[in-house]
């Protein structure tokens, strides 16, 4: 039976900006989630009309998974341990190793397996990522950022989770910072993560991404009602929409809330006034997606579904599109 | 979003939102889903739905109960295919019926495997409601 090490856990808005965060806190560098999403150069957007992977039209509002560890440790200059395996029974015993030696070790899941959480959360992603801190018996010790303590997760279940086939499956993937500097260049990191952020979010030329993403989503949300099941298929993808963007781990209005305080905080490291400003303009960018959000679940939950509605809802979010336009070009020229 | 606006009385499930602070700094709070809160009601009324309308399908053969949990846990035939090893068009014919009562329990368990249940909970869906319940036994 091994012991836990310790570990400062706390809730975070995201999981990987989260897990990221925390095992950076606890192996002694001061630094704050936004910093890390923002260095890393989260925000983002991307519409899905059609994959394979996915039973209906999706959109996301961060980079890739797995690009918040890479873009931070390059930025920053910190290195990761990371390591996937072929053998699910050499990924356990990895990972007992790690712990034996009071190593924290980051792993990658399937979402649907973390059988502390309650089954209306619970979908299959393969994207999750949790921290373990140890092992009592048959049963990991957890810290994972969407819940408020410390759980208990079989090893069975754990397993499972971290190798889960299907599209980004984990492979067993884990990771730990091996070497952090001491004094890490956050200036030229921020800027460079700011922006790569900008250049994402105006310059990649696939129409389904950054803000031309934004403004196809508006545009095909309309169409919704001809892919669904019917009417009460319909009003759960629509509410799937707050889902997105206020409870699958974003702090809030997909990740807006949180990049505005990144350019909060980072206002004050690089001395730039301007930057409060647009911090607070982001935020005001943020309260207009959670309008959407809102908006979404209530007329989801009224069935209130027919083109009037979804047009309703389409030129909210091509408001933001046009916001976030502006936005970006303002960040862009910001950066000298 | 101003703080005062973002608490919300939901134990059940919590997560971290950024919002402005009195003091003008956008800081973490943690608080209750807005969503749990307000509409998990519904969610489980349409979840209940679903189940019905699934499960009447297999009931009648018109789908296999793999298709029922496929369309439960939001998963494609594409996404089911890469999880179980199985070719897609392997898994379109699984989700046939006729189709499922030939399939070896090798095959099942790799499905419950993935969709976390046991091969019971699986048989279960397509014994008539009427029947005598399951001798878990003889499985």
């Amino acid at each position: 039976m091994m012991s836990t090490i310790p570990f400062k856990h706390k809730m975070a808005a995201h999981c990987e900006s989260g897990a990221v965060t925390s095992l950076l806190n606890n192996a002694g560098l001061d630094i704050t989630e936004p910093l890390v999403f923002g260095i890393s150069s989260g925000i983002f957007f991307g519409y899905f009309h059609k994959m394979k992977s996915f039973a209906f039209p999706a959109f996301i509002v961060r980079n890739k998974p797995g690009s918040i560890r890479t873009n931070l440790a390059k930025r920053l200059g910190i290195k990761f341990h990371t390591e996937q395996f072929r053998i699910p029974e050499e990924g356990m015993k990895k990972l007992d190793e790690l712990l034996e030696n009071k190593i924290p070790v980051a792993v990658q899941v399937d979402f649907f397996y973390m059988d502390y959480l309650p089954e209306w959360e619970r979908v299959h992603i393969n994207v999750h990522f949790i921290v373990v801190i140890g092992k009592s018996g048959s049963k990991y010790i957890v810290s994972d950022s969407y819940f408020p303590d410390l759980v208990e997760l079989e090893a069975t279940s754990l397993q499972k989770a971290r190798f889960a086939g299907g599209n980004m499956s984990p492979k067993g993937f884990l990771f730990y910072p091996e070497f952090i500097p001491a004094n890490p260049d956050l200036k030229k990191a921020i800027l460079k993560g700011a922006k790569k952020a900008c250049f994402n979010m105006l310059k990649i030329p696939m129409p389904f991404l950054g803000v031309k993403g934004i403004r196809m989503f508006a545009k095909k949300v309309q169409e919704w009602p001809k892919l669904a099941r019917d009417i009460e298929h319909l009003s759960h993808e629509i509410m799937k929409i707050n889902i997105l963007l206020e409870d699958q781990g974003t702090g809030g209005a997909g990740f807006r809330f949180m990049y505005a305080s990144f350019l909060q905080q980072s206002s004050a490291i690089l001395n730039k006034p301007e930057w409060k400003e647009l911090s607070k303009e982001m935020m005001e960018i943020g309260d207009g997606w959670r309008e959407i959000s809102l908006f979404a679940a209530r007329i989801g939950k009224n069935r209130e579904l027919g083109q009037d509605k979804l047009q309703a809802l389409g030129r909210m979010i091509a408001g933001r599109a046009d916001a976030e336009e502006q936005f970006f070009h303002r960040l862009k020229n910001s950066i000298h | 979003m101003k703080e005062k606006d973002s608490i919300v009385d939901c134990p059940e499930q919590q997560v971290v939102l950024y919002v402005e602070k009195e003091d003008g700094n956008y800081e973490p709070v943690q608080t209750g889903s807005y969503l749990t809160k307000n509409f998990l009601d519904d969610y489980k009324l349409k979840r209940q739905h679903l189940e019905d309308s699934l499960h009447q399908k297999v009931q009648t053969g018109e789908v296999s109960p793999i298709y029922y949990y496929m369309i439960l846990e939001d998963l494609t035939i594409s996404e089911l295919s890469a999880r179980t090893g199985f070719k897609a068009r392997k898994v379109k014919k699984h989700l046939e019926a006729e189709y499922f009562k030939s399939l070896s329990q090798d095959i099942l368990q790799i499905y419950c495997d993935v969709f976390n249940i046991t091969i019971q909970d699986m048989l279960k869906l397509i014994i008539p409601a009427t029947s005598e319940p399951l001798d878990t036994n003889t499985i």
